[in-house]
């Protein structure tokens, strides 16, 4: 199962995709949030890594989406995004995502914390 | 007569099939240089991203390939810069180090000389992004530019690099008004942090007036507990607006052992002196400030009372209830318990399942009623609906007190 990426960022996408890509992820790339639920839906990530500003639904609509329906509603989420209130950490942590992380990151850091969501749900 | 005109129009005619033919050549060009750019870039970002994903010491160019066009030079650079945006920490220094390798440091400092304006600016704000310290100099230099939009960018980029050799002479920068805008560079310093706090500390002494009103202010939204010793000297200071932006500062800095400074502050004989240690006294919530936050709403100053009664309401109950006794400035009092929803939230609590809630909102109101001695219709308020009884609240407490008199 693949980790799902959903920016709006080509950049981001494909740096945050190689980069997990070269420590043994499997990556699918999402450009917004419309993509991001099909994707989610029919690939069943074993992550979804989404930025909260994306073109159509935004993030906290997707994980709002992802974390209503039976079928997604495990899926782990983690929010990577320039946005750095605190409300908008509050109200993505609140939907129910596992993680805020706000850019530029730690690329050691995003790792890290990857995979401490992926052993919790071992 | 006709043969010109047909010249006229096989002229016009070739002219215009001239220019479609040029723009057509000319798009063409583009789209064939964009969708090399693509094919080229999609070769070498993943060898760029293998490298910033690393944690060998290998350079570079130990992950291109050998021969590099000038076209994949750029190319490089540009995939550098746009990683550079959304990274920090090891991968930053990473993208650092490859862009002082590849010549892009160089070439962005070569730029800082060029005749055009964009030019020099485009390139102050690169060598911000590549934050290499040899650009420090240069850019330092380039504070002296005469375009006032290149300064800017040289001091943007000074902020990013970071480093005693660059904030410096954004600190000297506060103190030159007909040169910068000191408010652009206030907010560059605000952004380094930490790091500019003993620059400014060791400057402070040297700077004019107007330059230590903003370093005070920058020291403040620094937040650094170390600019404390500065702002409580400052609050000596012969200049007003010195004391009155060094009060300020210690509210936002917002360590509570300064309050004997600021309640001492507030009996200033300048007014904004006295307004701003109201404000820093409710911002750093010590409650000992009360009593002193309670006759300060007697000042002749509306500011002063706004600031005073707005800090006693943010002083937990200690603080409200001050606001209720208070025989002075009642209207002050009453809209700071409005504003923070406090008698509504008491009123509430009458109706509370929590025992102690419901003796506390019994308690408040008592001492509403006692102070505006109407108790008893009050209390029967009380008992009738919630509308009603914040109604009755309010306007017991907007019944003039003796204190009042001619007062706003």
């Amino acid at each position: 199962m693949p980790i799902l990426i959903a920016d709006s960022d080509a950049v981001v996408r494909r740096f945050v995709g190689a980069l997990l890509a070269n420590n043994g992820y499997r990556v699918h790339e999402a450009a917004d949030g419309d993509a991001a639920l099909r994707a989610a839906a029919e690939l069943r990530p074993r992550l979804v890594l989404l930025d909260v500003v994306l073109p159509g639904k935004d993030g906290f609509e997707v994980i709002n989406v992802l974390k209503s329906d039976p079928v997604t509603r495990d899926l782990p989420l983690m929010v990577l995004s320039v946005r750095d209130r605190e409300e908008d950490v509050v109200k993505a942590l609140g939907l129910g995502a596992e993680d805020y992380m706000i850019k530029p990151f730690s690329t050691r850091e995003l790792l890290a914390r990857i995979r401490k969501i992926l052993n919790r749900g071992r | 007569m006709r043969a010109i005109m047909i010249q006229i129009v096989t002229v016009v005619g070739a002219l215009l099939a001239g220019l479609t033919l040029a723009i057509v050549i000319n798009k063409a060009r583009r789209e064939m240089s964009e969708a090399i750019d693509r094919r080229r870039r999609a070769l070498l970002e993943p060898a760029v991203f293998e490298y910033l994903g690393a944690a060998s010491s290998k350079p570079l160019s130990g992950y291109l390939p050998k021969r590099l066009s000038r076209r994949d030079r750029r190319l490089v650079e540009e995939i550098l810069l746009a990683a550079a945006r959304i990274v920090k920490g090891d991968t930053r220094d990473r993208i650092t180090a490859a862009l002082e390798g590849h010549g892009s440091v160089q070439g962005a400092i070569r730029s800082l000389r060029s005749r055009r304006r964009f030019k020099r600016a485009d390139s102050a704000e690169d060598l911000g992004l590549m934050r290499s310290r040899e650009a420090v100099e240069p850019l330092v230099a380039l504070m002296n530019d005469p375009e006032p939009e290149v300064r800017i960018r040289a001091a943007r980029a000074l902020g990013i690099i970071r480093g005693t050799t660059s904030i410096r002479p954004l600190v000297r920068a506060l103190a030159d008004p007909s040169r910068w805008s000191a408010i652009r560079v206030a907010e560059i310093l605000i952004n380094v942090g930490a790091e500019a706090v003993d620059e400014l500390l060791a400057a402070y002494e040297t700077l004019p007036r107007h330059a230590r009103i903003s370093a005070l202010d920058v020291l403040g939204r620094i937040r650094s507990l170390r600019a404390i010793g500065l702002m409580k000297r400052c609050l000596e200071d012969p200049d007003p607006d010195l004391r009155a932006r060094a009060a300020h500062g210690l509210g936002l800095i917002g360590d509570s052992g300064t309050a004997p400074d600021l309640i001492k502050a507030l009996a200033d004989r300048e007014w904004p002196v006295r307004a701003m240690a109201a404000k820093a006294l409710g911002r750093i919530g010590n409650p000992a400030a009360i009593p002193s936050l309670r006759e300060a709403m007697k000042d002749r100053q509306w500011w002063v009372r706004a600031n005073s009664g707005e800090a006693l309401r943010g002083l937990g109950q200690a603080g409200r209830e001050a606001l209720i006794d208070i025989p002075f400035a009642r209207h002050m009092a009453v809209s700071q318990l409005e504003e923070g929803r406090i008698i509504e939230q008491s009123v509430s609590d009458l109706t509370s399942a929590d025992p102690e809630r419901r003796a506390a909102a019994i308690r408040f109101i008592d001492r509403v009623t006692a102070s505006a001695r109407v108790d008893e219709r009050t209390r029967q308020a009380a008992e009738a609906t919630q509308e009603s009884v914040r109604r009755a609240l309010g306007d017991v407490l907007k019944t003039p007190g003796p204190g009042d008199r001619g007062r706003p």
